[in-house]
């Protein structure tokens, strides 16, 4: 139980440096944490190894992981390899907007609430099967032109 | 005096309820309701709005009122730095985003010119009122839970406003944003509250386009509040919105 604490810091430490980072930050030299201390970054594209036996020693060469979306929108790294080595990751995609940036001065967050409230009407983006069939029509129409 | 309706209008649903008026008065707002239909409809082939997208009027021809629906809409498209667009690359012209808001509003404009004080017009989720249901007390409009039909997730009382909101619930994504031309994602349900149902209507469907920068953008827009529920359930509003306990 104790070893899982610094794993637990790790992995917290990590998720806040891959989230604060920053493109314009992308010239500087970053070391890359392990996989699992990075939630943003999708297995298998940050952590893509070269064809062994292709590059020589000392030789750099970039590799362009997936862009994987997640809840905050599109990450996609870039990472150099020199030799075997890790020398390098950048951010190709990154979403310019997180969780901090919702909460912005003149709102409040809070958690979903389902009430079973008495109202008089209610609020929301009702629409009827009939609506549904001419945008959906509409769209169609759209792609043929 | 007191009346509650329903018609299938525009597409939607539409329910009036008076608390000081007669049937008579609410054929007044169905009646306007179905001209607007008959007009700005982008799905019907002799409407003033699609004649005008298919060049067989001219932008010198149209009626004052398109005129108003088009400026509202440019409007929005600027303030929205794009996100909401009525005329989309390989679609149709469609206003219907601010035609139903501001269509909703003349009918409520309608109802106090005609001396009714006490109403409350849903037309597809899209809230407008006036005075209060009893006295003493507002008209207490929930917010639709993103997940479930039947609940709300909040309850806001007002007396003469509106509320509209904009989700992804009910069709699937089908609002685009105006400046990627992708489904709009990062918010499950953007509601506006505003003192007319044409601000707040045009308010949250930009809001909505523009994805998770909409809430912010939509509580600085002049006279709205707002209350907004994101892809990962949460709520973000501003603390002077109205809501009851």
């Amino acid at each position: 139980m104790r070893r899982a604490i610094p794993a637990i810091v790790a992995t917290a430490v990590g998720f806040v440096l891959v989230w604060q980072y920053e493109p314009t930050m992308s010239t500087e030299q970053v070391a890359l944490p392990s996989p699992n201390t990075v939630p943003a970054l999708p297995p298998g594209s940050a952590t893509q190894q070269p064809m062994p036996g292709t590059d020589s020693p000392g030789q750099a060469r970039t590799v362009d992981g997936s862009a994987e979306r997640n809840r905050h929108g599109v990450v996609q790294v870039q990472v150099t390899f020199t030799g075997q080595k890790i020398t390098d990751v950048t951010f190709l995609q990154l979403p310019n907007s997180g969780p901090s940036r919702m909460a912005g001065p003149r709102l409040v967050q809070e958690t979903l609430q389902a009430q079973s409230a008495d109202v008089e009407t209610v609020s929301g983006a009702t629409q009827t099967s009939e609506s549904y069939i001419k945008s959906l029509q509409s769209a169609i129409d759209a792609k043929g032109a | 005096m007191a009346i509650t309706a329903v018609r299938q209008l525009m597409g939607l649903p539409i329910s009036v309820d008076l608390r000081d008026g007669t049937q008579r008065e609410a054929d007044m707002v169905f009646d306007w309701l179905h001209e607007v239909d008959l007009r700005f409809s982008p799905f019907r082939l002799d409407s003033e709005v699609t004649r005008l997208d298919e060049g067989r009027i001219g932008a010198e021809e149209i009626s004052a009122d398109l005129l108003h629906v088009l400026a509202l809409c440019e409007t929005y498209e600027l303030r929205s730095g794009g996100a909401f667009k009525a005329k989309l690359p390989g679609r149709q012209l469609d206003p219907n985003a601010v035609v139903k808001g501001w269509a909703v509003q003349r009918a409520a404009d309608l109802l106090r010119a005609a001396g009714l004080r006490r109403f409350c017009i849903n037309a597809g989720g899209d809230v407008v009122t006036a005075g209060e249901p009893t006295d003493g007390e507002p008209w207490r409009v929930g917010i639709r839970h993103p997940d479930d039909s039947q609940r709300v997730c909040a309850v806001v009382g007002i007396r003469d406003g509106a509320v509209a909101t904009s989700a992804a619930y009910e069709r699937g994504n089908h609002i685009i944003d105006g400046r990627t031309g992708l489904p709009a994602f990062g918010l499950l349900s953007m509601t506006v509250y505003a003192p007319d149902l044409t601000t707040a209507d045009a308010t949250a469907t930009a809001a909505f386009a523009m994805g998770i920068d909409g809430p912010e953008w939509a509580a600085q827009q002049p006279g709205c509040l707002v209350h907004a529920v994101d892809s990962n359930h949460r709520v973000f509003r501003s603390p002077e919105l109205p809501v009851l306990s």
